[in-house]
């Protein structure tokens, strides 16, 4: 039976499977007890389990790409494209944003106990948030599969103003940030561009925004 | 009039005036009046009034007046209305504008900002269709015109030329503005009333040279160092409040200098007698103040080098400057960092993205880091740049060192938001892939998986090899205040200490004595064998050799201590370990009958069974041997010129004729090393007031002791019933959280029901003995709250770990003055 342990050099999917797989690349793993089809794709050599943690294989990712990515030169590519461009120089403010949520100005970490400093990094969050939601409102409809981002993005903001801080940048549930990394993983693989790239043209984006 | 009617703002620039500082021209509304400044009439004679204070004309003239209008309410708020900052600016003058200021993109961008705010808030255009409308224009020149267009035919009026009537819709704005759902979420975040007004402030607006005019902010120190030396940013051209501009400069770009601050940062300071921070303009050189305020959130280094400047330029006395420090500051200041000895390895050096140490083996994936971390190891995650794939490994990490990325970049803002100590961007470091083996190059070093390394996240350093991490030494300007807390505290402060490495770095940090060495602790390691051989024996022949073998090891452990405290107090207290941590696992005895011997001895609840004075009187020869090896050390350092005061403590006292048996074993002890040498040693002899007994009982405790030290650990457990290990875990949390405890009384001492207790002991043992010392050795007498309630019984000193004692000395001042 040593057929059954090499790995198929080509996989078909079924839906739902399929849908498991990009959830957990974008995410960039899953935590707690592995759905069915999680499990499947461990079983195909997609996904590694660790204890309470699923996280997808080189193989795993680079299928899930191969499952986003837009035809390449097609209109829907360059729509997204030019989204995306828009969304690199937001995507720096909210970093900002996240980075003091932190952290104040001097590096001490934020324990959250002076309102007014918090209340004014949420107002900038607010800014923040009415910049990405034109460029995602039209991402709904060039690509229907991120519809879901802005509603998931409320829901982090409702959270957070419900009086739990982790809403805005903690790693471990779907806060405001965790979510804005989703869809910015979900842009990239959509696009075909790498973590450098990506890094690279928000560095000139910025840049060139500040020069005019 | 005051804040409630002028708003902040408008109390500050009265302030700036009258300390002489110079300020922008302009014209407060009122509160009350802010409604008539959305009328034409109204803001067309503020026009005027603000065209005669500038010296400048609106409309069309070569430089023509532009205005700038600004909130604030009657109390410090976040979230106001950003500033709506080129009022008169039209298509007819911003050519002459341009001219004037030399750069247009930015004027363009501030511009548009303001014509989306006034169209959305004033004349009624849907946010969403200014918001796409932005998104369809990149280049604010072309934003300008399209969003002009857009107001005209979709908005109520078209945005008009004419200053004034700018000035109206602005004022309009602002108002809607501050009644949006964001503003009111503001206020509620802040627990601000929701009807908290606005005063509306009118500005003339400093235009001049791009090169030469600019805005900015900054405060008065260094976070770093503390020190004063004026620290913020620049922005060259029209000030505007939000987007925050993009291009920021260090003061050290500002045109004339950062001097050009100085004079006014250094008077705010001694008017504030606080860190001073300001929102200022430049034009031509020419500086004038916005705002200012006492710089609110400040880090340790900043508060302690202030108080300690105050005090020197005359504004503020001693005390004023030991107030300023907060407990909380020394402990932030004393944070535990990498001790490096300057032989360690630097491999490379990143930007400092995570506060604290870490020491651990290296790997290169998040899911070597979860494997490995889950086996027990501690790793330290390297890699180019992290994505939410590595998320998992940062959580499992025990710090993180990326090559790329910044500050703000994804593994430094996990890496916080986890409390895991973080190096980015350490671009010199190289990682290296080549089939299945990755290796990260430093230079000529080659760290594999698996090798050691060190990072700190305050210095962004990585080191070859595990270093050791070691409690901070207190700065200089720390060490000037609490030498200040030293002359104004009446509590003494002493160290814990069991060894004389704890009693060098105690006497280091301040501490004036050892309130407490736990003999035990010499006796865990290597030396166990020597005290279970005491313990087990089964003749006296047995027990006397090794209870000798035990006092020749003592003797050296007490010299060493005592040569580390030096000719000060020092309370020795006898042993007081419970039996199980002496007795060998039953697989470890020396023979069968050890083992035999071993199991007969082993006990249901050990804390509460043959332990401290009770172990004593079991075995008469042990106390005896534990103080001759004391009374003999002393005498030994006595040789070299030290004579430290010995304080022995008999410990887990209850009955008084328990400590009354163990008193005679020492004083024997004490004749028998007079006899032999022919010196009178001098030591008190006290008690450990643990048990609830002993604290009602102290009286009659006294007439034998002369001294009581309070352990507060045992005390709590015992008053409460509470078995710490146990309840910490389950119960105290959950009594925290459901709010029966507000504080955990293993840390904060109960000053009701354990306090009470200790009331009763000081007043009993002070009416039988007047002059007897008395302190308290347990955790607590680290902990602020608790030593203030120390200071009001007037115990006479407090003892706690080493690391805790500046702590203890500045919160020991705190308690005199709250007094």
């Amino acid at each position: 039976m040593a057929a059954a342990d090499a790995v198929p050099s080509t996989i078909t999917l079924g839906e739902g499977i399929e849908a498991a797989l990009v959830d957990l690349v974008v995410r960039g793993m899953s935590r707690g007890d592995p759905s069915p089809e999680v499990r499947a794709l461990a079983e195909s050599g997609l996904a590694l389990l660790k204890g309470p943690l699923a996280m997808p294989t080189p193989r795993g990712t680079q299928l899930a790409g191969d499952v986003l990515r837009l035809p390449p030169g097609s209109d829907v590519e360059r729509q997204v494209r030019s989204l995306y461009e828009a969304f690199l120089p937001v995507n720096h403010r909210l970093r900002d944003v996240c980075t003091g949520w932190q952290c104040h100005p001097d590096g001490r970490p934020n324990d959250h106990s002076d309102d007014a400093y918090d209340a004014g990094v949420r107002d900038e969050l607010d800014d923040v948030h009415d910049a990405v939601s034109p460029i995602l409102r039209r991402l709904a409809t060039a690509l229907p599969r991120c519809a879901g981002y802005l509603p998931r993005l409320e829901d982090a903001l409702d959270r957070l103003d419900d009086g739990d801080h982790s809403w805005l940048a903690s790693p471990v549930i779907d806060s405001y940030h965790t979510v804005w990394m989703h869809l910015h993983q979900e842009l990239l693989l959509a696009l075909g561009v790498s973590r450098s790239e990506d890094a690279d043209l928000e560095q000139r984006l910025v840049v060139a925004r500040a020069a005019g | 009039m005051d804040a409630r009617a002028l708003g902040t703002h408008g109390r500050q620039v009265d302030e700036l005036i009258s300390l002489g500082l110079p300020t922008v021209a302009g014209v407060t509304v009122p509160v009350a009046e802010v409604a008539s400044l959305t009328e034409p009439d109204t803001a067309g004679a503020v026009v005027e009034l603000l065209q005669q204070l500038s010296g400048r004309t609106a409309g069309h003239g070569e430089r023509p007046m532009l205005i700038r209008l600004t909130a604030s309410a009657p109390v410090a708020v976040a979230g106001l209305p950003p500033d709506l900052p080129v009022i008169g600016l039209t298509p007819r003058n911003s050519a002459a504008v341009l001219d004037a200021v030399g750069d247009g993109s930015v004027l363009h961008e501030v511009w548009a900002g303001m014509l989306r705010m006034i169209g959305e808030h004033a004349l009624g255009v849907p946010s969403a269709r200014l918001g796409d409308l932005l998104l369809d224009l990149a280049d604010p020149r072309e934003q300008v015109p399209a969003l002009l267009t857009a107001l005209a035919h979709e908005g109520t009026e078209p945005f008009p030329d004419d200053t004034a009537r700018q000035l109206a819709l602005a004022a309009r704005t602002m108002l809607a503005r501050w009644e949006t759902p964001r503003a009111a979420r503001a206020r509620r975040a802040q627990k601000l009333p929701p009807d908290l007004p606005l005063a509306l402030h009118v500005q003339a607006l400093v235009l001049g040279p791009w090169q030469d005019s600019g805005y900015g902010t900054a405060t008065s120190r260094d976070a770093e160092t503390g020190r004063f030396r004026p620290t913020g940013s620049f922005f060259r051209g029209v000030r505007r409040s939000a987007p925050r501009p993009p291009h920021a400069e260090d003061l050290s770009a500002l045109p004339g200098g950062p001097g050009l601050l100085e004079h006014a940062l250094l008077t705010l300071e001694q008017h504030f007698a606080g860190p001073a921070s300001v929102e200022f303009e430049l034009r031509d050189g020419e500086l004038a103040l916005l705002s200012a305020r006492v710089e609110a959130s400040t880090s340790a280094r900043v508060t302690t080098c202030l108080a300690v400047d105050l005090v020197r330029s005359g504004a503020r006395d001693e005390p004023a400057a030991v107030e300023q420090v907060r407990p909380s500051d020394v402990v932030e200041l004393m944070h535990a960092q990498l001790s490096l000895t300057g032989e360690e390895r630097e491999l490379v050096r990143g930007l400092p993205a995570s506060p604290g140490a870490a020491c651990g083996e290296v790997v290169f994936t998040s899911d070597v880091a979860v494997q490995r971390a889950a086996e027990g190891h501690r790793v330290v995650l390297v890699a180019a740049e992290t994505t939410p794939a590595d998320v998992p490994g940062l959580l499992a990490a025990a710090g993180v060192v990326t090559t790329n990325g910044g500050l703000a970049s994804h593994a430094a803002v996990v890496a916080r938001g986890a409390g895991v100590p973080a190096v980015c961007g350490a671009s010199a470091l190289r990682i290296n892939r080549t089939g299945d083996t990755t290796t990260a190059t430093a230079g000529e070093h080659v760290l594999r998986e698996g090798d050691l390394v060190s990072l700190d996240g305050r210095t962004g350093a990585v080191y070859a090899g595990e270093l050791a991490i070691t409690a901070a030494r207190p700065p200089e300007q720390l060490n000037i205040v609490l030498g200040w807390a030293d002359t104004l505290r009446r509590l003494g402060v002493r160290a814990n200490a069991d060894t004389g490495r704890d009693a060098r770095t105690a006497v280091e940090l301040g501490a004036e004595g050892i309130g407490l060495c736990r003999t035990e602790h010499q006796f865990l390691g290597e030396r166990l064998p020597l005290i279970r051989r005491v313990i087990l024996a089964t003749d006296p022949e047995t027990e006397g050799r090794a209870l000798a073998a035990l006092a020749r090891a003592q003797r050296e452990d007490f010299r060493d201590l005592l040569l580390g405290i030096g000719s000060r107090p020092v309370t020795v207290r006898l042993l007081d370990a419970p039996m199980h941590e002496f007795l060998p696992a039953p697989d470890q005895a020396e023979d069968e009958a050890a083992a035999v011997r071993a199991a007969a001895l082993r006990e249901a609840n050990p804390m509460l069974g043959v332990r401290g004075v009770r172990l004593a009187l079991l075995h008469e020869r042990l106390y005896p041997a534990q103080a001759e090896a004391l009374f003999s050390a002393w005498l030994d350092v006595r040789d070299q010129g030290v004579t430290p005061e010995l304080e022995v403590m008999i410990p887990l006292v209850s009955l008084p004729a328990e400590l009354e048996t163990a008193a005679r074993q020492v004083r024997a002890s004490a004749d028998a090393v007079a006899e032999r040498s022919g010196v009178d040693i001098p030591y008190r002899l006290g008690a450990m007031v643990e048990t609830p007994r002993a604290a009602v009982m102290a009286g009659e405790l006294s007439r034998t002791a002369e001294f009581l030290s309070f352990g507060t650990n045992d005390l709590t457990q015992l008053t409460y019933g509470f078995c710490r290990d146990d309840v910490e875990r389950r119960i105290l949390a959950r009594y925290q959280a459901t709010g029966l405890l507000s504080a955990s009384p293993f840390v904060e001492l109960d000053t009701a029901g354990v306090g009470g207790l200790i009331e009763i002991a000081v007043r009993q043992a002070r009416a039988v003995r007047p002059g007897i010392k008395l302190g308290i050795c347990g955790e607590h007498g680290g902990n602020p709250a608790s030593i203030a309630f120390c200071d009001r019984l007037g115990l006479d000193y407090v003892s706690c770990s080493p690391a805790g004692v500046p702590v203890a000395r500045l919160a020991a001042a705190h308690a005199v003055s709250a007094t």
